[in-house]
């Protein structure tokens, strides 16, 4: 009885261990998730995903009066409207999350369509622009008084209430939207896997079925098996010691010497590699052998059985490889910094800078003013396409293992 | 058809095959038998050089098929296995259709032509006598048929490459009595094509279907003739108590 009595207490305190473990582990994974959605649930929006990062800023090219004009107020909820001037502005938040102005509405004829563009040229600004600087009023007795945006919009419409014109006026289009890296993510990703999945899987498949079984191929082996355990920032230090000048020659362009996409996707390609390598060796390795022995008995060549045999059963494998192997892609971020810089664009090309989602975040939180709640904003993003990701991954085996099973 | 000289397998530095001499003959089923572990599965695949597959396995002496030593250094081993095919101990398919199982070697020797790959598949499905059952469904998955029918699939495989010669390493062993009893039907009835070499462990197997039976026993080949001599009078000893029961 006592024996029974012991075994009974080993047992259940065995049990309330697993169960305490379990739950830490789950309240842990929960609270980063509902960190990451708390914070960045605000800021998320589709406008966020198609705008570009740098805006473009807009001026006057000289004063603009407002003598003898009014306009109707289209009476926009929570705007403010400038009857002289001819547009409407409330207070908003930038993609960002940044205190801002924003134009909601303009009148054809207002004065303030004759901003110029950067370049000098004309361009008037549109609805949705925002205003994050001064502007200079001139008013009745052509003395002129500033107006700074932090003190709302509110204040913008009372102040040029009593103006004639405006002297000078900052606007800007809205900026701060990740597309730039979302396209370098996607980039990434194709060029990563078009470059690294070849290589690693005719690697698997040389040591798996074509190299000799001796030490050397071990050593190959477990020299493969230490890679996946470097820390990627050494595999950023190669990128920028050799991608970097190597793309730069190969595509004769010295601009590239300061990181482009296509260094950074070599950079990772490398990252990967041991990944694809391993997962295609095991996935190799669990393919019958009666395959293999039912095919070079029909007379068929070693080759013809690695590729006809060998390689489509291993495919599902392969594929879930591929996915780790893009998991890293996306979250990779210290390697990138060196091979591809922090330099967010909008213009990507493949000899071009930009950021990857992961080195965006990076980018965001290493200013003066680290952007938490966007951070937060692309990890929701970044967590939605790896789980998108994961789910095609299993629909797409399911349908592979189904087909002949 | 095959001529052995000689003939000795190791693995490593174990011996697994000592000094087999034996003839086989054409158009005959000859029935390799012996206890477990007496080498007749090593020697039946040495005969389409499926130990190659071993890297630690070393033959020596010679045999010969139709006259060339097939474990010369110029024979061509892919040739050779064209010639002499090979069903397996559980049935083997290719998880694929069953049109492209059989339609597999062929293929992989060239055969590009879909018209002549038909035929060939319909003529080995049914020399394997499992065109009734299949033809209106080729392009299903050979996985889904039973094990009986997986087994005659395969022998339907190693049948399309016309070969001369089929070996079985005890191809019923994973099969039921029903099952069997088709597949050894089937082996009477391609006896009048092919020469078949067969390693079976049921006694009764080896004297329903064999016209010769080799007995192996711990890498030798103990006794060789006729089928009914070595089950009526074999001249010895281990043979007798093999055959009759009292080991193995």
């Amino acid at each position: 009885m006592n024996r029974v009595n012991k075994r009974k207490v080993i047992d259940t305190s065995l049990k309330v261990i697993t169960y305490i473990a379990s739950f830490i582990a789950v309240i842990i994974l929960g609270a980063i998730l509902f960190f990451v959605f708390s914070r960045g649930s605000k800021l998320l929006s589709f406008k966020i995903l198609v705008t570009d990062y740098h805006s473009k800023p807009y001026r006057l090219e000289t004063t603009v009066s407002a003598k003898g004009l009014s306009f109707e107020n289209p009476h926009i909820k929570d705007a403010y409207f400038s009857e002289n001037f001819g547009f409407a502005v409330k207070d908003d938040y930038t993609l960002e999350g940044i205190k801002t102005i924003r134009f909601v509405y303009i009148d054809d004829n207002s004065p303030l369509k004759t901003t110029i563009n950067e370049q000098g040229e004309k361009s008037p600004f549109k609805e949705g622009f925002i205003f994050d600087s001064t502007m200079r009023a001139v008013l009745e007795d052509e003395s002129t008084v500033t107006i700074f945006s932090r003190y709302g919009a509110e204040n913008l419409v009372n102040v040029l209430s009593d103006a004639v014109g405006i002297q000078t006026a900052n606007v800007k289009s809205e900026g701060g939207g990740i597309r730039g890296s979302i396209i370098t993510t996607l980039y990434l990703i194709f060029l990563t896997l078009i470059i690294g999945l070849p290589f690693g899987i005719l690697t698997a498949l040389y040591l798996h079925e074509i190299a000799p079984q001796n030490k050397v191929t071990n050593l190959l082996r477990s020299f493969i098996d230490m890679l996946t355990g470097v820390p990627s920032i050494i595999f950023g230090l190669m990128g920028a010691a050799v991608f970097i000048p190597l793309t730069s020659a190969l595509f004769s362009n010295p601009d590239m010497k300061r990181g482009s996409v296509i260094a950074g996707a070599l950079t990772l390609v490398v990252i990967i590699l041991p990944v694809v390598i391993k997962a295609t060796e095991s996935a190799l390795s669990v393919v019958p052998k009666s395959y293999k022995e039912g095919s070079l008995a029909l007379g068929a060549t070693k080759t013809q059985t690695i590729f006809k045999i060998m390689l489509p059963n291993a495919l599902p494998g392969i594929l879930s490889g591929a996915i780790l192997s893009v998991g890293r892609v996306i979250g990779e971020s210290a390697a990138l910094i060196f091979a591809m810089g922090t330099f967010i664009g909008d213009k990507i090309s493949i000899t071009g800078r930009s950021t990857s989602l992961a080195v965006h975040i990076w980018s965001v939180m290493g200013g003066e003013i680290p952007n938490v709640t966007l951070a937060s904003t692309i990890a929701i993003i970044i967590l939605i396409v790896v789980l998108a990701l994961n789910m095609s991954v299993k629909v797409i085996t399911n349908r592979f293992m189904n087909k002949y099973k | 058809m095959f001529k052995v000289e000689n003939m000795s397998l190791y693995y490593g530095d174990k011996m697994a095959l000592e000094n087999i001499n034996m003839e086989i003959k054409e158009k005959e089923v000859t029935a390799f038998i012996g206890p477990s572990g007496c080498g007749k599965s090593s020697f039946l695949r040495s005969l389409n050089r499926m130990n190659d597959l071993i890297e630690e396995a070393v033959t020596t002496g010679s045999i010969k098929l139709k006259g060339s030593n097939i474990y010369d250094r110029k024979y061509d081993v892919i040739e050779l296995r064209t010639k002499v095919g090979m069903v397996f101990q559980s049935p083997n398919p290719f998880p694929m259709s069953i049109y492209e199982n059989v339609a597999y070697g062929p293929k992989r020797q060239g055969v590009r032509n879909k018209k002549v790959l038909k035929e060939i598949v319909e003529r080995s499905l049914k020399q394997a006598a499992l065109w009734e059952e299949v033809h209106d469904r080729l392009h299903e998955s050979a996985m889904k048929l039973s094990g009986g029918q997986q087994q005659r699939l395969c022998i339907a495989r190693t049948l399309a490459m016309e070969p001369e010669v089929v070996l079985m390493d005890e191809p019923t062993s994973a099969l039921d009595p029903i099952a069997t009893q088709k597949i050894e039907d089937l082996i009477r009835e391609l006896k009048n094509d092919y020469t078949i070499v067969i390693v079976t462990h049921n006694m009764q197997q080896a004297a329903r279907i064999s016209d010769k039976t080799a007995f192996f026993y711990l890498g030798e080949l103990i006794e060789f003739d006729e089928t009914t001599k070595i089950f009526s009078k074999p001249k010895y000893e281990q043979t007798e108590k093999y055959i009759t029961g009292r080991f193995g």
